[in-house]
């Protein structure tokens, strides 16, 4: 059999010579029989084989031969498994061109058998897709430097290299010990800032590991930070899906970070008049960092944006509220207000340090907004006034009077 | 780059890869332009035999892509020889190469092995509409009604929406022929289009009209018009239902409101409880009003006038008639200001009850619990097309029910006329409806933009004579 379909398969191949073609003939040479028996193939192959045509149809041959054993060993297969289907037919998408991950776990296939939807099934393979690229890519950069680092260690001489390697591993614990004394004290005198974990509910699993990954990040840059926050996880829940994505990130470090956790709410913590609740939806706009309040920033995530959850809850236990003060600051451009976890706390962090909400604010991100509004309207006046002259001549100094009328109408409202 | 138009050698083909840019994907980028150019499938088929000689085979994906080229072509029995390839090639098959099989299939003479790929697909996975269009047209095309009217069902046991081409094409075949099941299974499909408040387009709407004048001994007649505002058919003199909401529909609707709306998922995201019951307090002590007023909306209808001119106007206007008016609004509205005078405000209240609602509270909420809870005669007055609070509601059978109330029940203000022009609250309710030897169908017309909010104004009016 293999060596009959090998033989085919030369013939085939040198059957059919490049020649100046001559169409519309080919049918007639050619019957369109689904049903070649493999001697009928052959024999046809030779009757005409200098032919000064293009057979159209010698694809099919080449696809059909060689296959045999593959359908007999598709049939012998019994019925699949529903796992190994779907399986399959990820497969199948793959080889159509669509975003499907090459790997899959079996986790991962269950998760995508009970989405309920067609699209949210197309969702969550484009995330897995796209997930495992991100991954190859940084395998193969991750090559590429230790290639590059190998070859400097060779033109470097070996003594000098360890000696700085220790160093660094030295500086690097003494910073370690250096930050967690800060912290320390931070846990004692500093201020402290809640992050109210309550949310689980409002949440997706992946919103909730997104939460999670952004709290490990703020917690990061607290503990660097000169003077850091005492964070509180205040409604912290043991058995939560927020514990077990943390427990994904911090391992056995979770027990030695220095911030408190209790499943207390914030309201028992701390006296009420305190307490001050950061959310995107408040009324208030915040003026000034206040050393002797307590910040309050919702763990939350929220892809679909669900307005007044956060205000809600401040709303339930009668808290002061308060929101960042981004349209007095910056020309906004588009997004939702709503920051997230680590750089609400690089902001905060800024202002607790500095009080200086253009040096805070720096830490939006830039596609955001436009600039910072002194800077816009000066630039913004300039190019208007190049216009005008252009355009309109006199009624220049009109124009940009009505201009700085609208533009301080549009700061008051906001 | 544009594919050739006539059938290349092997050598031709690789000169034109190797001058392409990014040679690995030269055949997919081909075989995209041919489909798109519609060329001839011997070029295509020229361009597979080159791939198949020299890798010893074909990808899955050139392959869908000639299917794609066959279909649109009509080619029938390369689609079968395309199809008995992928079969032993491949253990399944994927979506997109059933749709096209299907699709090529069902306009053939081969229809019937359309039907039962159509019986794979369901093994692997739930076949799309587009699947079910294809065979349900196909076997109306045969005259094969039942066969044709299983799938539909089958098709709505699954959840999918029909596309309006699969039930125009029940009204097509089924022209001139007889027999009382037939009949039947097509008005269901009208009160299908009833229940879930459906416009037929100008085509399909034809498509009805010719079915029914077809209907041997039936004597229909149709004919194409617009109601009167008083909801009367000028051709048959026929009333329409009206737009009121039955006693259960009516409570479900209040019920769901509160529930789903007030209340949500947090009482706190739009009111407090002791807000909501200050207010319900206040309504019931008042009830009924004629008319409640979403305050803040009204006063932005003329921007240039101060706000709470145009509010007074508002009040003024609709308080003539002795109606209960019930004005919402914030607390903010109550401090003196530019845009709120406090004699203004005063002189108003003498008017009309005021509920002023905390600033951060959602007074829309309160404005549809006044209107429903002062019941069917009360209208409301707002801008506001309310649709985030129609999202709200949980299920779309509720949301119909909104819709028709608030269709029945919102009074809306055409903006700048110096007159104040009130748009009437519809007073009939347009949907398919019928009394049995009358049909009355709002259709739109087909390049006639509408908005989900609209109706439509036109009909069709079927009688028996």
């Amino acid at each position: 059999m293999q060596s009959a379909n090998v033989l085919l398969k030369k013939i085939v191949r040198s059957s059919v010579l490049p020649f100046a073609a001559q169409h519309g003939m080919k049918k007639d040479l050619f019957p369109l029989s689904r049903t070649l028996s493999l001697s009928l193939c052959l024999k046809q192959d030779n009757s005409c084989s200098p032919s000064e045509k293009i057979d159209l149809d010698a694809w099919k041959k080449v696809m059909k031969s060689g296959l045999q054993e593959v359908s007999e060993t598709a049939s012998e297969r019994k019925e699949l498994s529903t796992l190994a289907a779907a399986r399959e037919i990820l497969e199948m998408w793959r080889l159509a061109g669509r975003s499907v991950p090459e790997n899959i776990s079996e986790e991962q296939l269950k998760t995508f058998m009970e989405c309920p939807s067609k699209s949210a099934k197309k969702k969550y393979l484009k995330y897995l897709h796209l997930k495992e690229l991100y991954k190859k890519n940084d395998k193969r950069k991750m090559v590429e430097r230790r290639e590059r680092r190998l070859e400097t260690q060779e033109q470097a001489s070996n003594t000098d290299e360890t000696k700085r390697n220790s160093f660094i591993c030295l500086w690097a614990s003494c910073m370690d010990r250096a930050y967690g004394w800060r912290v320390a004290q931070s846990m004692i005198f500093g201020q402290p800032l809640v992050f109210d974990m309550s949310y689980e509910k409002d949440m997706s699993v992946r919103e909730v590991a997104n939460t999670v990954r952004q709290l490990v990040l703020s917690e990061g840059c607290n503990r660097r930070s000169v003077d850091p926050f005492h964070i509180h996880f205040c409604n912290f829940k043991d058995d939560s899906l927020y514990h077990k994505e943390f427990m994904k990130h911090y391992r056995e470090a979770w027990g030695k970070l220095l911030i408190t956790v209790t499943d207390q709410c914030y309201t028992d913590v701390f006296p009420k008049d305190k307490l001050i609740y950061l959310t995107a939806d408040s009324p208030k706009v915040m003026k000034t960092f206040d050393h002797n309040k307590i910040y309050i920033v919702g763990s939350m995530v929220d892809r679909s944006i669900k307005t007044g959850v956060s205000l809600a809850r401040a709303k339930r236990l009668g808290l002061e509220t308060a929101a960042l003060p981004l349209e007095k600051y910056l020309l906004w451009n588009t997004g939702a207000k709503n920051l997230t976890l680590d750089q609400m706390m690089h902001i905060l962090l800024t202002l607790k340090d500095t009080g200086d909400w253009k040096a805070a604010l720096e830490f939006v991100p830039k596609r955001k907004y436009y600039g910072f509004v002194s800077k816009p309207v000066h630039e913004l006046k300039k190019t208007l006034n190049l216009i005008n002259t252009l355009k309109l001549g006199k009624r220049q100094e009109e124009v940009r009077k009505q201009f700085a009328k609208n533009y301080s109408k549009k700061l008051t409202q906001k | 780059i544009q594919p050739p138009e006539k059938p290349l050698q092997a050598e031709e083909w690789n000169r034109l890869r190797e001058s392409f840019r990014s040679p690995e994907i030269f055949e997919e980028v081909m075989f995209n332009n041919m489909v798109r150019c519609n060329s001839p499938i011997d070029v295509a088929k020229s361009l597979l035999t080159h791939v198949a000689k020299s890798n010893g085979d074909i990808a899955y994906n050139l392959l869908v892509k000639y299917l794609a080229l066959c279909v649109q072509q009509g080619q029938t029995s390369e689609i079968r020889d395309v199809y008995d390839i992928m079969k032993i090639r491949f253990k399944t098959l994927e979506s997109g190469a059933y749709n096209l099989v299907i699709r090529g299939l069902s306009n053939s003479d081969q229809w019937r092995m359309a039907l039962t790929l159509l019986e794979e697909v369901k093994k692997i996975m739930v076949p799309s509409r587009t699947n079910y269009e294809s065979c349900i047209k196909a076997a109306s095309r045969h005259q094969e009604m039942n066969l044709a009217f299983e799938l539909y069902h089958e098709m709505l046991a699954k959840d999918l929406v029909p596309t309006f081409d699969v039930l125009q094409a029940f009204f097509d075949f089924s022209r001139g022929m007889k027999g009382a099941e037939l009949q039947k299974e097509l008005f269901g499909i009208l009160l299908y289009l009833r229940e879930n408040q459906i416009y037929p387009h100008k085509t399909f709407m034809r498509s009805i009209k010719l079915w029914f004048e077809s209907i041997p001994g039936g004597n229909w007649r149709g004919h194409l018009t617009s109601i009167k505002d008083s909801g009367q058919c000028p051709v048959c003199n026929h009333q329409l239902e009206d737009s009121d909401l039955t006693e259960e529909e009516y409570n479900n609707l209040s019920e769901r409101i509160i529930r789903d709306v007030i209340h949500g998922t947090d009482t706190f995201r739009k009111t407090s409880p002791q807000e909501f019951e200050a207010f319900q307090m206040f309504v019931e002590n008042r009830l009924p009003f004629d008319i409640v007023i979403d305050g803040l909306n009204v006063s932005h209808i003329k921007p240039r006038k101060m706000q709470c001119e145009n509010l007074f106007d508002a009040v003024n206007c609709l308080a003539k008639d002795n109606a209960r008016l019930l004005v919402l609004g914030r607390k903010h509205m109550l401090i003196n200001s530019s845009n709120w005078k406090r004699e203004i405000m005063k002189e108003m209240q003498n008017k009309a009850d005021f509920f002023f609602a905390e600033n951060i509270s959602e007074d829309d909420a309160f404005l549809l619990y006044a209107t429903l809870r002062s019941g069917k005669h009360c209208k409301f007055v707002t801008r506001d097309f309310l649709r985030d609070h129609k999202a709200c509601l949980s299920d779309s059978l509720t949301r119909h029910l909104f819709r028709k109330w608030q269709r029945g029940h919102q009074i809306s203000k055409k903006m700048f006329l110096s007159v104040f022009i009130q748009q009437p609250a519809f007073r009939y309710d347009c949907v398919v409806q019928t009394t049995g030897d009358t049909w009355h169908i709002p259709y739109k017309d087909i390049f006639e933009e509408k908005y989900s909010y609209q109706v439509p104004r036109k009909w069709l009016c079927i009688q028996q004579k």
